[in-house]
């Protein structure tokens, strides 16, 4: 993989506004930032390359290493722009994928519209077969009834075909069968299976999965093939890496096999990059905030490694593939501030987004928002900040308060600081119920912010939550780009085995998973990852019989025997107890699903650290007014590349760098670790 | 939370710390509920998130909620008022007050509802009472006549299982084992209902620390009145939506197809009046409480009122007590919306509840259709199937265990104006999960053999009402004692401004899969025994029933249908040919769409056609 350690690293993460391009070359980080183009984000990444190479000065020979985030496969499922699909399912139930779980998307809003179902229904069609719940065959499949089934898809034109049979995840045999007669009827017509895709108990669930990567095949396939193209084009000969939702990087082809894989591969590729940054600094419990103009991505990690869920929403579809669990809060730089009919103030969830922007933007904003709310307080530089050719001042952002203000009887900084509060009582809300959830306590957690927007919210949040550190990566701004740079390549593969465990065997476990590992090693051997770069966890999910929730039960290392089953067992009650609050030994346990994560490791890059010569003084850039809680202070403002390694700092004070702004509050303060990650203490009593 | 309130010691509270602590109340709320469905015992709370939580000031009223389930909305006030009644002056720090009695504070017996007392400064001799935390949730079985505790047939409250009035539960942070041990004898499945309440007992904690970090924060005074502050503001936004409702007194009627012991078309009636900034909803009229278990208690009833106001104001607005102030309910005592002891209630819960609903949507319909919607299916269609299970754990039935499997049913969601209804979804007062088909036939000794939309059941109109669904289940290998709780099987869900009637429900017994296959070929749907809408019955081995859920009610005029709207429903096949032509003057010629293969075009999909 690291062929050629001295070569130059790129990470290319593709964002709604911008795309973001990491160079690491001899230790030194080059970031970079160009317009993305949604209409053809092959030609944004060109783009980025351009301005990376003359940044960084490489040669696009010298990148041995290439990974890519991409937005193609979710802007997909959130636009609907996916191929037309059909499915394949077993008779009877050719309307679960539409149907669902039955509970509507609002409760009191009658307006509320169910997802629309991913394949429609004059799409979807049945078999006769049916498999029991241990997959034994009730009724064989009727071949016959498959090849008609094909011709009728052939006159539907579809490009793809989703193939999910009940129980097949016990026994693939009848989906196999299916698959190959559609790829004899229809040879140009690409087939996803659920007993690969996801072969995991829950139709619906199952279903929607296979649907979507059927749907998205043809146009990741599309994309990978411009994109290799391009970067083939310009002479760079490093295999094309893609993220995926679960944090871990897989090679072109297995992402146009599997694209249902990617669809957070950016917010996942920032998750990497925060935990990568907060563990060099030696934290490794973490809540990731990236809070960009219209939204705020919250992550929990724990332990050093992102937590990851196996239902995590995409628009409106649930998908049941890993993905790190990203949870978003409609509250932005670019949140609107505004009165509502009862007299109380609200931020959000309208956002000026880019365009037109908060006022201080100057491109016609005329509500204020909280980007323009920092601006008054003096927590933004106004001077850098305001743009020289527009005709937008600090006393139109001042205007505009007031304006706000005469509504709630509260002069312009005051409505300022309040429209601060609210915005951070409903991020802060978010946040806690997001730790909650998961049966953690967010005082145990350090905050890392990134994004345009987080640093500047971070410390303040940080406090009213009891948070004692905050950690602000010196690349804040293109964290995920980072993240590409430092993840291994990784594969999910799970096997439903839904049973007694006291009926469970050594043997068909270890058989089980010596299946999924045999997968594995072919993968990672096709990616050229060397057989002492491979790690293999295996996880057993379990629940206690008659429950629906399962406990994921890492295992020890060495050969599955009685022995393991009995630690596995015991570990099930001793996470089970501490994840939701109970647990009874004597109750029995089912096994429910094997998984087996497969890591083709990849060295991180060196990178250097921060001058430490200097001193802190010689970093104020300047010293202004800003105002906490309704007083003001005559406040240091830092140049963050200016600030040395092991530099400390009280607040207030502000440090301005090229992609973030970070403000701590009187009481707080910062030290620069030797990568240049500012590690903030909150001032709460840890 | 703000670090540095703006409000002072003079309790004042701005623009600012309204917000801040509203939405710190709301998270109290949501912060219990994410513990109870985290540390829930039961797949009922777990997975089909059947609880709600939350946070009342010292008053007793309502200051923020987290709901999973609209028909608790308005009912635990009614809880926390029978607690505090019960309690007055004995309430110290620790303590926690259990009910389910529907006539004191409950709504149905399998909702177990816990209300924890929340002081200032728990450890001082004179504590202050700040707050009270309560959370409802429903329990998978509470005893009774029938496992799962909803029984079709009962007549009487003492049938449908344990009857708690407001018990002192916990007592400085002790449970009281001499209760609880009572409690757990009357149960089917006590590990489960003690792993249940015990999450419960959890939830209310989380309230209690973080309500003491507000008084921290804020001081007890300050918090108070921002309390005050909270509800006084969702009361004005109620006021200020209400005085723009035209003022007059809007009229609607419709029925309950019957109780189950015969008693057939009990009218459920409203008088609602909008008079200024005040809603007056009078049920006078209604059939009197009547002998089979769907009568709803006045917490329901109110419950139902209250959802059925919100959603026709703005449902932005914060739910609590100020939300309630501008709204009055009249409900006459001895009736079927407000009855008396000893009457069977289970169902008013489930059933009357979506009646009441019905009724005071239909009637603000009569001046804003617009703003309403057509009938939706009206109905939870509740399931229970209860035996031994065969399967031992070598197969053999050797070592069979009991089990209790609840379900309901979706089904059509109203017209709207510009919108056709949902299909095959849980309407107003419901809105849990259904039971994967792999996960229920891994679990229970069941098998889902069908399941699917109902062609042709929503009602014709410009925008149609959503389809019921079909849901088709096999007993296998042992007799099952089978409960059947639904409605709107004789009165269909009514149309709104020209739409059509939604198609009623249904329900059909196959007695072994040769009827159920013959049925599947020819025109058969009454190959099957027709089972009566409330009914309880042992299965044979290798039985089916059938579900039909209602289709809902139709929007506007059919023949103001689009037509591209009729081709994309007959390219779909959620429209027959046969019903296009009926319905909407359509002749199959005419259309372009042409059915492929489908799953459902035997015609037992059509019954009641």
């Amino acid at each position: 993989m690291t062929e050629q350690p001295h070569g130059t690293r790129v990470g290319v993460d593709i964002g709604g506004t911008f795309t973001d391009v990491v160079a690491v070359r001899d230790g030194e980080v080059t970031v970079t930032k160009t317009p993305s183009t949604p209409d053809e984000p092959e030609r944004g990444v060109m783009n980025g390359l351009d301005e990376s190479e003359a940044a960084a000065g490489y040669a696009p020979d010298a990148v041995d290493f290439f990974s890519h985030g991409t937005t193609v496969a979710t802007n997909a499922v959130l636009e609907g722009t996916w191929a037309d699909t059909a499915l394949v399912t077993t008779e009877g139930f050719r309307d679960a994928l539409e149907i669902g779980r039955q509970d509507r998307p609002d409760i009191y809003d009658f307006d509320a519209e169910k997802a629309e179902p991913v394949v429609p229904r004059d799409r979807r069609f049945t078999v006769p077969e049916r498999l029991d719940e241990r997959g034994t065959v009730l009724r064989e499949l009727d071949e016959d009834a498959v090849r008609e089934v094909a011709a009728a898809i052939d006159g539907t034109g579809v490009s793809a075909v989703a193939v999910c049979l009940l129980f097949a995840f016990e026994n693939p045999t009848h989906e196999r069968r299916v698959a190959e007669i559609l790829r004899e009827e229809l040879p140009d017509v690409s087939v996803s299976r659920s007993s690969t895709v996801l072969p995991e108990i829950r139709e619906y669930e199952r279903s929607v999965t296979t649907s979507l990567n059927a749907a998205l095949k043809p146009v990741m396939s599309d994309y990978v093939g411009d994109l290799e193209r391009e970067v083939r084009g310009r002479g760079v000969d490093a295999a094309v890496k893609l993220m995926q939702s679960n944090g871990g990087l897989i090679d072109a082809d297995a992402a146009r096999e599997r694209p249902v894989n990617t669809l957070l591969s950016g917010p996942a590729a920032g998750v990497q990059g925060a935990t990568h940054v907060a563990d060099r600094a030696g934290y490794s419990d973490l809540i990731t905030m990236d809070m960009g103009g219209t939204s705020c991505d919250v992550s929990l990690v724990q332990d050093g490694e992102p937590v990851v869920s196996t239902d995590v929403a995409v628009g409106d579809y649930t998908v049941g593939v890993p993905m790190i669990d990203v949870h978003t809060v409609g509250s932005g730089g670019g949140s609107v501030a505004w009165v509502d009919a009862g007299g109380a103030l609200r931020v959000g969830p309208r956002s000026a987004g880019a365009d037109p922007g908060p006022i201080c933007y100057g491109r016609g904003g005329e509500r204020p928002t909280t980007t323009d709310a920092h601006l008054l307080l003096g927590r933004i530089d106004p001077e850098g900040f305001l743009p020289e050719d527009r005709d937008v001042g600090v006393a139109d952002v001042r205007a505009a308060f007031a304006e706000l203000g005469d509504e709630l009887g509260m002069g312009p900084e005051e409505t300022a600081q309040g429209v601060l509060d609210v915005a951070n009582a409903n991020m802060g809300r978010a946040l806690r119920v997001v730790s909650v959830e998961r049966g953690h306590d967010p005082r145990e957690f350090a905050l890392v912010a990134f994004g345009g927007a987080g640093p500047l919210h971070a410390p303040t949040l940080a406090a009213e939550l009891d948070v004692p550190t905050v950690l602000v990566p010196r690349t804040a701004g293109a964290l995920s780009a980072l993240g590409l740079l430092i993840s291994d390549v990784g594969y999910d593969y799970s096997q439903s085995m839904v049973r007694p465990w006291a009926g469970v065997d050594a043997e068909t476990v270890a058989t089980a998973f010596a299946e999924l590992r045999a997968e594995g090693d072919s993968e990672l051997a096709a990616e050229d990852v060397l057989p002492a770069r491979r790690e293999f966890e295996r996880v057993a999910d379990l629940r206690y019989e008659g429950q629906s929730f399962d406990v994921s039960v890492p295992l020890p290392d060495g050969e599955v025997d009685d022995g393991m089953l009995a630690t596995i067992e015991r570990r099930f009650h001793e996470r089970h107890e501490s994840r939701y609050g109970h647990a009874d030994p004597e109750e029995p346990v089912e096994l429910v699903t094997l998984r087996l994560h497969a890591r083709g490791v990849v060295d991180s890059p060196e990178t250097a650290a921060v001058a430490a010569d200097g001193t802190v003084a010689d970093a104020v850039a300047e010293r202004r007014e800003v105002r906490f809680a309704g007083d003001a202070y005559d406040a240091p403002i830092y140049d963050r590349d200016l600030l040395p390694a092991g530099g400390e700092f009280d607040g207030p004070a502000v440090v301005e760098g090229p992609e973030s702004t970070v403000v701590l509050r009187p009481g707080q303060s910062a030290e620069v670790d030797p990568d240049g990650t500012l590690v903030v203490d909150t001032g709460v009593a840890k | 939370m703000s670090a540095d309130p703006a409000a002072g010691d003079d309790a004042e509270v701005d623009p600012v710390t309204l917000e801040v602590v509203r939405n710190g109340c709301v998270a109290v709320a949501e912060e219990m509920n994410a513990n109870l469905v985290r540390t829930g015992y039961s797949p009922n709370i777990k997975e089909r998130r059947d609880c709600s939580c939350a946070l009342f000031g010292a008053d007793g009223e309502m200051v923020s909620q987290a709901e999973n389930m609209p028909v608790h909305l308005g009912a635990m006030p009614f809880s926390v008022r029978a607690a505090v009644d019960a309690f007055e002056g004995d309430l110290n720090p620790g303590d926690a007050i259990l009910l389910n009695d529907p006539f004191r504070g409950g709504a149905h017996l399998p909702d177990l509802t816990l209300v924890s007392p929340v002081f200032a400064d728990p450890e001082s001799d004179d504590p202050r009472l700040v707050a009270y935390a309560a959370n409802r949730a429903h329990h998978a079985d509470i005893g009774g006549s029938t496992a799962g505790s909803v029984a079709a047939d009962s007549t009487e409250i003492y049938q449908e299982g344990l009857r708690i009035p407001p018990v002192k539960l916990i007592e400085d942070g002790e449970i009281d084992d001499d209760v609880f041990g009572m409690i757990l004898a009357n149960v089917r499945t006590p590990d489960e209902r003690r792993g249940d309440v015990r999450a419960q007992e959890a939830a209310n904690e989380t309230a209690r620390e973080r309500v003491h970090g507000m008084v921290d924060e804020y001081g007890a005074d300050t918090l108070e009145a921002a309390f005050e502050a909270v509800k006084d503001y969702s009361e004005r936004r109620m006021r200020s939506e209400l005085e723009a409702f035209p003022d007059g007194t809007y009229e609607f009627s419709d029925l309950l197809d019957d109780d189950g012991r015969g008693n057939e078309d009990l009218p459920v009636e409203v008088e609602v009046t909008v008079d200024g900034d005040e809603v007056g909803v009078d049920f006078a009229g209604t059939a009197p409480q009547t002998e089979g278990p769907i009568n709803a208690v006045l917490a329901v009833t109110s419950s139902a009122t209250y959802y059925a106001v919100r959603c026709v104001t703005d449902p932005e607005i914060p739910p609590n007590h100020g939300c309630y102030r501008p709204i009055s309910i009249d409900a006459p005592e001895r009736s079927l919306v407000n009855p008396e002891p000893p009457a069977a209630v289970v169902g008013g819960n489930l059933e009357t509840s979506q009646r009441v609903t019905d009724v005071v949507l239909g009637a603000f319909a009569t001046e804003a259709p617009e703003r309403v919607l057509a009938a939706c299916q009206g109905t939870m269609n509740n399931v229970t199937f209860g035996g031994t299970d065969p399967r031992g754990e070598d197969g053999d039935g050797a070592d069979g265990e009991p089990y209790a499997f609840y379900e309901t049913q979706g089904g059509g969601f109203g017209g709207r104006a510009g919108k056709d209804g949902m299909d095959g979804v849980h309407v107003h007062m419901s809105n849990t999960m259904n039971t994967p088909a792999e996960v229920l036939e891994t679990a229970y000794p069941l098998r889902i053999l069908r399941y699917s939309l109902r062609p042709d059941s929503g009602g014709a109109g410009e925008f149609r009402g959503g389809l019921g669904l079909r849901r088709d289940i096999e007993v296998r290998d042992h007799t099952a004692r089978f409960s059947l709780l639904a409605d709107r099987q004789r009165h269909a869900p009514y149309g709104l401004e020209g739409g059509d009637e939604g198609e009623r429900g249904a329900a059909y017994l196959y007695d072994d899969a040769d009827a159920y296959d013959a049925a599947a070929d020819d025109d058969a749907a009454d190959a099957g025994e027709k089972l009566p809408q409330k009914s309880v019955h042992d299965l044979p081995p290798g039985s089916v029933v059938s579900i039909r859920t209602p289709g809902a009610g139709g929007y506007g005029d059919p023949d103001e249908r689009a037509p591209t709207a009729i081709d994309r429903d007959l390219r779909l096949g959620k429209l027959t040919p046969a019903a296009a032509l009926a319905r909407y003057g359509v002749d199959e010629g005419s259309s372009s769409a042409g059915r492929t293969q489908s799953d459902d075009a035997d015609p037992a999909d059509l019954d009641g056609e």
